[in-house]
């Protein structure tokens, strides 16, 4: 059927709302961290900054800043916070990265076995621990931090990757377990049949072909990782364990009104996430609807 | 960022297309399959003992007990007592108003945005892939970045939004807007902003899985596209939308990050986890704070419970 052109140009204009919808924020604070102080207080509101400045990302990333003082902060070290945002990115892609290792050794081989092996337990075993995801994770911080202070584990990046892998093992294994299942048996049906033992079958034959499951997997969790922050809030304070989403509030509480500067953390910090979701858009897609389906 | 949506379970499909094994080969690799299938589970089920299932009932008993003198003492066993003076608090009930305000915006907003962008790009265009990549962005991008991002927006005085306001003459001055009536409106706003690409994918995926053909032959009859809307789309449709609910309901029940970003821990903003958050963080009342969290998560699992039983109902009946 073919749509009339009322049809096609309603569509053009929804969707170039859509896409204004979803960059704006994104482009206004692009735009916000190329201003100077001046641009973000006059009245009305440049939206456009009359020239780029990057005095937001020099002090940002380079700790120096020209005037004496940063505007809207009194006795602000911008070096040490400088080098306090490089830490907290370097921490959180450090962790993000270990966590998603973890997840993904933890529930490939869980969603294998539970779609693919009979033993007994295995079905209350996947509803046990896909009935975890209905608790919220701020049901169990407190629990949780006793257990990390008892376990020497608070304030350090293990503590940390414990408590993702148990909030994140779960959906991971729930959705391995259904792109599995969906796979086509035969292949390791044949194999079987060449006498391959079950390991050497999952090895080398049902592994490669969940190759575009668990790329998906890994950039959905790489995601939800890297955007936590009640979690690191409450069971990190040093500088290893505090990840950008976390000294990213507390810039907001210092640089309250330096627009530019917060902008330019923000921007600098929705780069790594930013390039996942480009990047890998259509395996992402594939997996968030294959999983509602 | 919102959490992941999830399928509902197909029975009986694990481990069943298996060919019939026989005699003392078949029972040997049964065996197998059952000692391999165990020691694949144990990591996850390990994990989720010791870390969401102990904790859960380690709070639950902090739930159950006064606070004590310190923060790693307890106090007098009370029974439901914390979770009595959780319900009665005004604190409580200002948040659990507020969460109500903000989940109907969301919802709201997140349906007819979802379905109006799911619309758009249920047939192929050009370009259609990276707007794809456009459309999953703010999903992707961690909510308290987000957050800081729009905060210029509503900033008091000049912010982009007085501004854009005061020159279309919708207002006269400047406002203060998180401190209005319209804090928890705009709040939802950017929460939508997060949320709405997985709504859009959930209800993309339940459009097309409806036939072409039934558009075709309805448009034989002469039905209009409105009519289509109305009397096809929506009806078959209905499976997603209640998935959808469900998925924007729960998130909007526990939203936090957002307002922590934009409004901090201020009263006429606050939701339910906001006031969570206060007590456990803030006041360092732990047992209340729990109690609270645990009739949060109790609540709502019961919604979408409810929500779950009644669509079935009414797709039964």
């Amino acid at each position: 059927m073919k749509p009339s052109p009322a049809a096609r140009a309603l569509r053009t204009i929804v969707i170039v709302v859509i896409a204004a919808w979803s960059l704006g924020p994104v482009a206004i604070g692009v735009l916000t961290s190329i201003s100077s102080q001046n641009d973000v207080q006059a009245v009305p509101a440049r939206w456009w900054p009359h020239q780029l400045n990057l005095d937001a990302y020099r002090a940002i990333v380079g700790g120096v800043h020209s005037a004496g003082t940063v505007a809207g902060c009194v006795g602000c070290n911008t070096a040490a916070d400088a080098s306090a945002f490089g830490q907290s990115l370097l921490s959180s892609v450090e962790v993000t990265a270990e966590a998603t290792l973890a997840t993904l050794l933890v529930s490939v081989v869980a969603g294998y076995a539970l779609s693919r092996l009979r033993f007994r337990g295995g079905k209350v075993l996947l509803w046990a621990v896909v009935g975890t995801l209905v608790i919220p994770l701020f049901t169990l911080v407190v629990a949780l931090f006793r257990m990390m202070v008892e376990l020497h584990l608070i304030n350090t990046q293990l503590g940390l990757v414990l408590v993702y892998l148990s909030a994140e093992a779960p959906l991971a294994m729930w959705l391995l377990y259904n792109h599995c299942r969906d796979l086509p048996p035969e292949p390791e049906e044949a194999a079987l049949m060449d006498g391959c033992t079950r390991w050497q079958a999952f090895r080398m034959v049902v592994l490669p072909q969940m190759r575009s499951g668990i790329a998906a997997l890994a950039a959905i969790v790489m995601l939800l990782t890297y955007g936590q922050f009640l979690i690191p809030l409450l069971l990190g304070s040093t500088p290893s364990t505090t990840p950008v989403t976390v000294l990213i509030t507390e810039f907001v509480g210092k640089y309250t009104t330096n627009y530019p500067i917060l902008a330019a953390a923000g921007v600098i910090a929705v780069l790594p996430p930013a390039i996942i979701a480009l990047l890998l858009n259509r395996h992402i897609r594939g997996m968030l609807s294959g999983a509602t389906g | 960022m919102p959490s992941v949506a999830l399928k509902e379970p197909q029975a009986g499909q694990s481990g069943a297309r298996w060919p019939a094994r026989s005699g003392l080969w078949g029972a040997t690799a049964a065996r197998e399959e059952a000692r391999l299938g165990r020691w694949l589970v144990l990591p996850v089920a390990a994990v989720t003992v010791a870390l969401v299932i102990y904790p859960l009932v380690l709070g639950f008993e902090t739930s159950l007990y006064a606070a004590g003198s310190t923060l790693s003492a307890r106090g007098n066993f009370v029974g439901a007592g914390n979770y009595a003076e959780v319900i009665k608090d005004p604190a409580t009930i200002s948040a659990a108003l507020h969460t109500l305000e903000y989940v109907g915006i969301c919802l709201v907003l997140q349906l007819a945005g979802g379905l109006v962008t799911a619309v758009a790009l249920r047939r192929a265009f050009r370009g259609r892939g990276l707007m794809f990549g456009v459309l999953i962005m703010p999903w992707a991008l961690p909510s308290v970045v987000s957050g800081v991002l729009w905060r210029r927006f509503f900033a008091p005085d000049n912010g982009l939004l007085n501004s854009l306001l005061l020159h279309l003459h919708l207002i006269h001055n400047a406002q203060v807007w998180m401190a209005t009536g319209w804090a928890i409106p705009w709040i939802a706003v950017v929460h939508v902003w997060g949320t709405l690409p997985l709504i859009t994918l959930i209800l993309l995926a339940g459009l097309q899985s409806i036939p072409d053909e039934v558009y075709s032959a309805s448009a034989v009859d002469g039905a209009t596209p409105a009519r289509q809307f109305w009397h096809i789309t929506l009806p078959l449709l209905r499976p997603a939308l209640v998935v959808a609910a469900i998925i924007g309901l729960v998130d909007a029940v526990t939203i936090f990050d957002e307002i922590y970003v934009l409004n901090g821990i201020a009263l006429n903003t606050s939701s339910v986890v906001m006031q969570v958050y206060n007590l456990i963080f803030v006041q360092a009342d732990f047992p209340h704070g729990i109690a609270f969290a645990f009739l949060i998560a109790a609540f709502s699992a019961l919604l979408a419970v409810v929500a779950l039983i009644a669509a079935r109902l009414r797709r039964t009946a």
